[in-house]
């Protein structure tokens, strides 16, 4: 026995010198703190990610109500098992047909191509609200570029500037060639000087930032906070297993027995081998206690990790990043920000990181892209005026992604908590205020 | 929706005698809506606020009759002129006969 173990361990320790490379002796397991099984969703129906086989063959995938049924199965995604590389820049001739700026103009503010305005400015008082992630294109027919270079810049920008933001059109399949011809004739129309802004909220550059909902706490002000408060009868419940409830283990009522829990998540929680939200750990640890459900998404589950976090408001957020665990999430975490995905080929970097052509802090359209360095978690559940409805990290997340093309994975994915843990590392230190209120 | 009926005011952190003082008041209640069948409602028994009274050191100073086309939890913003330090209490009454009530305590600063 003795000597097979040894020879077990020697061929570990050669495993870990190929995989070090130079550095043997403290090499970090990147596969630290992954479930050793693949995760079973707990989440309600719609919040699964799963994609039905309809009897005529044709696959829709079931998202929430009022979302797209369209299957991007052809991309990407932050799937760990998803290895498929970045599609490679592509290329096609060029259609000789005649461009109609007309066509053109409309194909550049139609919602469902795009729309290029969206990031890009140009003229006219109908183009509203406009971004500015792009650059500006209100005199883009002044630099006279040949048809063709234009033409291949939006099937796919790569070919160009190979770490750009801009989508690859063409390549991605959400423009046909006939239409970039359309876009092309119309760019090539747009000649300066452009005429003295009239509305100071048209142009993305001069547009004030938006003012924010007022106090998040009030419960006159965030309907929320009413939401979060009725939770308090579902603490006291006594649950089909044991007549068990929360207020049974977790003595002196919520807030006091969850104080200052909320700042420690995410994290690796040992029990289940995985990196965990409050959400996530509902889903397993109310049926597990009180033997009542509480399904990712569910309304019970969003009220009740509300009730939980706003026991830590006002603390700082105090995510461990140190542990073997943590410190791999938080790499893998990472990756998947900076990792292109769906049809649209972008990372949450592309939007959500400063710089010159990144997002944050300019405007998508009408809305004003968050910062990841100023901490984009610390708020959530939060209220969503614009949807009349809470909604957690989690969805925020499946949403982003939704129109830019990639199926979204279960609500309560480990690749989700994972990236969750790398956008709370930017939160660190600062407070807690649960639940917020946002467009 | 638990605890029907926690009444919650809000007003401003400071006040001197003889300002006009916005109150912003939320109630927890379903307000349940009329259903409608071939135009007619189905059942006339719903449960809404139709009643809310306004007292300020003992007198009443606002009677608001509301109907059911509000949204549940219904929030009421009002002005009034803080003249002395006492109560504001709010009452609401509902087509069930429920009472909620909730006050106010009005400093001066």
């Amino acid at each position: 026995m003795i000597w097979i173990r040894t020879v077990a361990g020697a061929v570990l320790t050669l495993a870990a010198l190929i995989v070090g490379g130079c550095a043997p002796t403290e090499a970090p397991d990147p596969r630290a703190g992954l479930p050793p099984a693949p995760w079973i969703s707990r989440a309600i129906p719609e919040a699964r990610g799963e994609i039905k086989v309809l009897p005529d063959g044709k696959r829709e995938a079931v998202r929430y109500k009022g979302w797209t049924k369209a299957d991007f199965g052809k991309f990407r995604t932050y799937a760990y098992d998803d290895t498929r590389p970045e599609p490679r820049p592509g290329k096609a001739p060029m259609p000789a047909i005649a461009g109609d700026p007309k066509k053109g103009r409309s194909l550049f503010l139609a919602r469902a191509k795009g729309p290029c305005t969206g990031c890009h400015l140009i003229q006219g008082a109908d183009v509203w609200p406009a971004g500015n992630v792009g650059p500006d294109l209100s005199t883009f027919g002044d630099r006279g570029l040949p048809d063709d270079y234009v033409f291949n810049q939006i099937y796919d920008p790569r070919h160009v500037f190979p770490n750009t933001t801009m989508p690859p059109w063409g390549t991605g399949g959400v423009l046909a060639p006939d239409e970039i011809v359309h876009l092309v004739a119309f760019l090539k129309t747009l000649k300066g000087p452009a005429p003295p802004e009239k509305d100071r909220e048209r142009d993305p550059n001069t547009r004030p930032k938006p003012p924010g909902f007022g106090d998040n706490l009030d419960p006159t002000n965030n309907p929320a906070v009413g939401r979060a408060e009725a939770a308090e009868a579902l603490w006291a419940k006594k649950g089909p297993a044991g007549a068990k409830a929360c207020a049974d283990c977790h003595a002196g009522g919520p807030a006091k027995a969850m104080k200052g829990a909320a700042t420690r998540y995410p994290k690796y929680v040992t029990q289940y081998r995985r990196v965990m939200s409050i959400e996530d750990l509902l889903t397993v640890h109310a049926p597990e206690t009180t033997g009542m459900h509480m399904l990712a998404q569910s309304a019970e589950n969003l009220d009740m990790t509300m009730l939980v976090k706003m026991a830590s408001n006002g603390m700082p957020v105090a995510v461990d990043l140190s542990t073997p665990e943590h410190r791999a999430a938080f790499e893998r975490g990472q990756a998947n920000f900076n990792k292109r995905v769906g049809q649209r080929n972008h990372a949450c970097a592309d939007c959500h990181t400063p710089g010159s052509g990144r997002g944050a802090d300019r405007f998508l359209g009408g809305r004003l892209l968050g910062n990841v360095e100023n901490g984009l978690t610390r708020h959530f559940p939060t209220w969503r005026t614009s949807q009349a409805q809470v909604w957690d990290m989690r969805k925020r997340m499946q949403w982003c992604l939704t129109p830019l093309g990639m199926n979204m994975l279960p609500a309560d994915a480990v690749e989700y908590a994972e990236l969750e843990l790398y956008l709370t590392s930017f939160d660190k230190g600062k407070p807690i205020s649960v639940p917020g209120i946002r467009h | 929706m638990a605890e029907i009926g926690r009444v919650r005011i809000r007003i401003p952190s400071s006040i001197r005698q003889g300002d006009i003082v916005k109150v912003r008041v939320l109630v927890i209640h379903p307000m349940e809506i009329v259903e409608r069948k071939d135009g007619k409602p189905v059942d006339k028994n719903y449960r809404f606020i139709n009643r809310v009274l306004v007292t300020y050191l003992g007198n009443e100073i606002a009677q608001f009759e509301t109907t059911q086309s509000l949204s549940e939890n219904p929030f009421f913003s009002f002005a009034f002129k803080a003249t002395e330090p006492g109560a504001l209490k709010v009452t609401f009454l509902d087509t069930h006969g429920g009472k909620y009530e909730g006050t106010a305590d009005i400093k001066f600063s």
